[in-house]
């Protein structure tokens, strides 16, 4: 382990190193029409109509600074190899997850930490970010823009039709779903065939079973997964008997396509799944609800994350210009062009008018009771989804929980280190 | 009945009607995309008759919204020339290094092992040369289309030099000979007498190269990522975003692209065809 | 003279193995630098010494991913080397109709995966179940591999048939007229006149197809993404997805040239194999 230690100091000397090759590159500049030009590139692919227009209206009002907003297809694969080639974007659009941890981490992202604009934003996904950093890292690196929300999409219409009222406890939800089968409608239609959406369920039952900063603390070395995913393991186990037939051979896509045709009456997914539903049923009446995974109504937490925040790079050489195209796009107006286009939760303060698939969460999102995914935490090559799905099929939990915490330190072995060697300085 | 006779001799039936039926295989899925590019989101259903009946409108509409999509023409464009301008330096350059390597490699000990060297490029995953490609190609400021064309007829390299190589042997070094004692030197007699011959695998290797890289996803993005230059899988992904896919419109664009290289094969299968060596090794 | 022809062979070469080492070489040895690392693929790294080749031998995930891909090229290099050849030897024969049919059984090889994957997928969703009764093999973790081989076949059938048939081309009319005269015909024709004069092609394609299906990946992603309980991840999945989509680009990188000097290793006994059955015959 001694060659891969690294201190604190060494780590630090590592992000400067990587900031000042990445200023030498530099990035942006003038154009020759005297303005600044500044690049955003965002991974909300779906959003590019919404983003061409909110970038043409900012260049109508802005003389001084010209912003081209880009949202290429796979994203993902065009920042990291921009990166490689250490030609940054002014400000990347970004989801709050580990992508973001690790770019933090690589010392490509700048402090925005001086940006009025940080003081209109919820404290609560400003915390989200926080913790986001494998260790305690000085500063404000990326500034929120919306939130998605995940629970149970539901039929709005049928529930209306059969007299069905909203679950708040487990109890009453596992009666629902019994209920709605004996009224001869498939309760859930799962797609676990894509095993991404084994995580949706997963998410929003472990923040209200367990800790939220349960990775932390398995970082930190004080617990460990078995102890407090059991639970979660085994209530969306307990799903699968309300499913159809064999869900491991249906993906995302069937279905969305069956929820829109009313087989059935509810689909565990998040809010990002409404467009791709409506795309088969444009008229459906779709409401939400926070999955109750407790017995305490009130211990309900739900789950939205950071789907997209904008950080500025380190290497972007008018953090000034940056800062102000940012400032437009949090702005009232645009940012509810933006929410009821994509049936999202905005990260700032203000009275927005939410989409209605969202009534179901709304005092929740006002409240700010709300958790992040935890699969934010999670190296994406652990494939904690195939995990799920693994276990889904043979049903053994023991098996499960064993091999997440033992693939968990194998995964995490750089982190973890990092996180300890973190607390033995500081302690 | 003579004349029926006649028919028999000409034509082996059974295996006609055999391939015939044979057919349903890639007729069966060809249908399914032609039926889901004209359909609408809202005829897609989970049921068999559901996909497997035909749209309500026979209507181009999906075509045309594609077509706008992807910027079809501009898109078919830079597609095409990166397939043209790959293809014949691929044929150029692959059938010269394939003759040299060919013609030696038994005789020569640095022929033989240049050989192996070539070949065995092609067992390298691409996942393991692309982080590296890309800063490489940044660093030669060639992160564009050249980088692009230039790594092409590197991938496609081993296999290509080992097909023409492998066809090689079926041309007599005897052919060679007298062109050299005509006094044509090596050059010539390459591109005179063994380039000429070798149009049976030019046609099987332009197929080869012209399909990777019209389909090809990978290499233009990672390499020209924020370039602004789209080619037509790259555009393609468009209709693929995390949380949804639009079939309908993907399968009509899809059908958009696979015309042109369809056309390009049935030209290319003439001469595979056709353009035997027969009256050659004789 | 001789000389003189020596050096054009050396000019016509040497420029091309230049390009070959800046393009493939060089890049490679980069990949094998980062196997000794714990890069992410960004931002910095340490060296980690052989921990990643350490890690390697003891990872079942990556040891599964091997068996897999061996269990998939075995069986799909044979299944389609031996459809290929009885579809290039129909295709080949006389035949109405015989150009229309290339053309038509040539057009799975330019479908793009994202159909493929698509269509194959509601067919072994739906069409499959219904008809025979069944669940779907793709939800079974045992028997999700036999449809990724159906895909591979379906797909690469077309090329190989290509290939074989420019092979039946190269055999001489008058070989058959020979060969008929001392009553050669049928199976004792193919056996014993065709099979030897194609023997090179049949080399190449037995070993494209290893070399391609050891290296699966398009077939993969459109139909099963690794699943059902990761079941179906081959090598070249795992590396992808883990070293450029994660953050395991040193640890693949390692996998990496494992893998390459693996299958460069099976080609090389393949096509020695091969060859030497080519002199026999």
């Amino acid at each position: 382990m001694s060659d891969n230690t690294i201190t604190r100091r060494g780590f630090l000397g590592l992000v400067g190193a990587a900031g000042a090759t990445a200023v030498l590159a530099g990035c942006g500049g003038s154009s020759d029409s005297g303005k600044t030009e500044i690049e955003v590139v965002t991974y909300k692919q779906e959003a590019v109509k919404t983003f061409e227009r909110l970038q043409d209206l900012f260049n109508e009002t802005h003389d001084d600074i010209h912003v081209t907003i880009t949202c290429p297809n796979d994203a993902t694969t065009v920042l990291r190899t921009r990166f490689i080639r250490e030609d940054y974007p002014d400000i990347v659009g970004i989801g709050g997850d580990v992508t973001f941890s690790n770019f933090v981490d690589a010392g490509i992202l700048a402090d925005v930490s001086d940006f009025d604009g940080i003081s209109q934003v919820k404290q609560s996904y400003l915390d989200t970010l926080d913790k986001l950093e494998f260790v305690p890292t000085e500063g404000i690196y990326g500034v929120p823009h919306s939130a998605n929300a995940a629970g149970v999409l539901y039929n709005r219409a049928m529930f209306r039709e059969h007299g069905w009222d909203i679950p708040t406890t487990w109890s009453e939800f596992t009666a629902l779903c019994e209920t709605v089968k004996a009224a001869g409608i498939l309760p859930l239609y799962l797609g676990f065939k894509d095993t991404w959406t084994t995580l949706a369920p997963w998410n929003a039952l472990a923040i209200e079973l367990a800790p939220s900063d349960v990775c932390q603390q398995v970082n930190a070395g004080t617990t460990t997964f078995a102890e407090h995913y059991r639970e979660v393991a085994e209530k969306e186990y307990a799903l699968l008997q309300y499913a159809e037939d064999g869900p491991f051979a249906y993906g995302y896509n069937d279905a969305c396509t069956a929820f829109a045709n009313g087989e059935s009456a509810m689909y565990t997914i998040g809010s990002y799944a409404v467009p791709q539903i409506r795309s088969v049923n444009p008229d459906m009446d779709i409401d939400s609800f926070v999955m109750p995974a407790v017995e305490n109504a009130d211990d309900r937490i739900l789950n939205s994350g950071v789907d997209l925040q904008f950080c500025v790079t380190a290497a972007c050489p008018h953090k000034e210009a940056a800062y102000e195209v940012i400032r437009f796009l949090i702005e009232h107006d645009s940012m509810q062009a933006y929410v009821s286009d994509q049936n999202a939760v905005p990260c700032v303060e203000g009275d927005f008018e939410l989409p209605d698939v969202l009534d179901g969460m709304r005092e929740f999102i006002d409240e700010g009771r709300t958790a992040d995914f935890q699969d934010h935490y999670y190296p994406s090559e652990m494939a904690v989804d195939a995990q799920i799905q693994t276990f889904l099929i043979d049903g053994d939990v023991d098996k499960f929980l064993a091999k997440f915490d033992s693939d968990w330190t194998r995964y995490n072995r750089d982190i973890i280190a990092k996180v300890q060697d973190y607390y033995a300085t500081q302690g | 009945m003579p004349e029926n006779v006649k028919v028999k001799e000409r034509y082996n039936w059974p295996v006609t009607i055999l391939l015939i039926l044979g057919l349903i295989t890639v007729a069966f899925p060809l249908y399914m995309t032609i039926v889901i590019a004209f359909k609408q989101p809202s005829e897609m259903t989970n049921s068999i008759q559901g996909i497997l009946s035909l749209p309500a409108h026979w209507s181009l509409e999906n075509f045309r919204e594609a077509m706008e999509v992807t910027d079809f023409w501009h898109s078919l464009g830079n597609s095409f020339l990166i397939t043209a301008i790959t293809m014949v330096l691929t044929i150029l350059i692959h059938s010269v290094a394939g003759y040299a390597v060919g013609r030696n490699r038994d005789k020569s000990k640095f022929f033989g092992l240049a050989y192996y060297y070539i070949t065995s490029g092609m067992f390298v995953p691409f996942a393991i040369l692309m982080m590296p490609l890309v800063k490489q190609t940044a660093q030669m400021h060639i992160d564009n289309l050249v980088g692009v064309i230039l790594c092409y007829l590197v991938f496609y390299m081993p296999m290509n030099v080992m097909l023409y190589s492998g066809y090689l042997k079926n041309i007599p070094v005897a052919l060679e000979e007298a062109a050299r004692v005509d006094g044509a030197s090596t050059w010539t007699t390459f591109w005179q007498v063994i380039f000429p011959l070798m149009k049976p695998m030019h046609a099987t290797v332009a197929v080869l190269t012209a399909l990777g890289t019209w389909n090809d996803v990978m290499t233009p993005l990672v390499i020209m990522s924020g370039g602004g230059m789209n080619t037509l899988p790259l555009a393609q992904l468009t209709f693929q975003t995390q949380f949804g896919t639009n079939y309908n419109l993907a399968f009509a664009s899809y059908l958009l692209a696979l015309l042109p290289i369809l056309i390009f094969y049935l030209f290319a299968q003439k001469q595979i065809i056709n353009g035997v060596v027969n009256g050659a090794v004789k | 003279m001789g000389n003189n022809r020596q050096r054009t062979y050396y000019l016509m070469l040497i420029p091309i193995l230049v390009l070959f080492f800046c393009f493939n070489t060089l890049p490679l040895l980069r990949g094998f630098f980062y196997s000794f690392t714990n890069f992410r693929g960004f931002g910095g790294y340490d060296m980690v010494g052989l921990r990643n080749y350490i890690d390697l031998f003891q990872d079942a995930r990556v040891g599964n991913s091997y068996l897999f891909t061996f269990k998939l090229a075995l069986v799909s290099t044979l299944a389609v080397n031996v459809i290929s050849l009885a579809m290039a030897l129909a295709l080949n024969s006389k035949i109405k109709f015989k150009s229309a049919l290339r053309g038509m059984y040539f057009i799975p090889n330019i479908l793009g995966s994202l159909v493929v994957g698509y269509i194959f997928n509601y067919f072994f969703t739906y069409i499959v179940p219904f008809l025979t009764n069944t669940t779907s093999i793709l939800a079974d973790a045992k028997w999700a591999w036999v449809a990724i081989v159906v895909v591979c076949a379906w797909q690469s059938i077309a090329m190989n048939t290509i290939i074989y048939i420019s092979g039946l081309q190269t055999v001489p009319e008058d070989v058959y007229e020979a060969g008929s005269l001392d009553g050669a015909t049928g199976w004792n024709q193919f056996r014993y006149l065709t099979f030897p004069l194609i023997m090179p092609f049949f080399t190449i394609n037995m070993v494209l197809c290893m070399k391609n299906f050891m290296m699966v990946f398009d077939q993969i992603m459109a139909l099963t993404s690794g699943g059902p309980a990761q079941s179906t991840e081959s090598i070249s999945f795992l590396i992808y997805s883990n070293g450029m989509a994660g953050g395991q680009f040193g640890f693949q990188s390692a996998n990496a040239v494992v893998f390459f000097i693996l299958i460069v290793t099976i080609s090389v006994l393949q096509t020695r194999f091969l060859n030497s059955r080519e002199e026999q015959l």
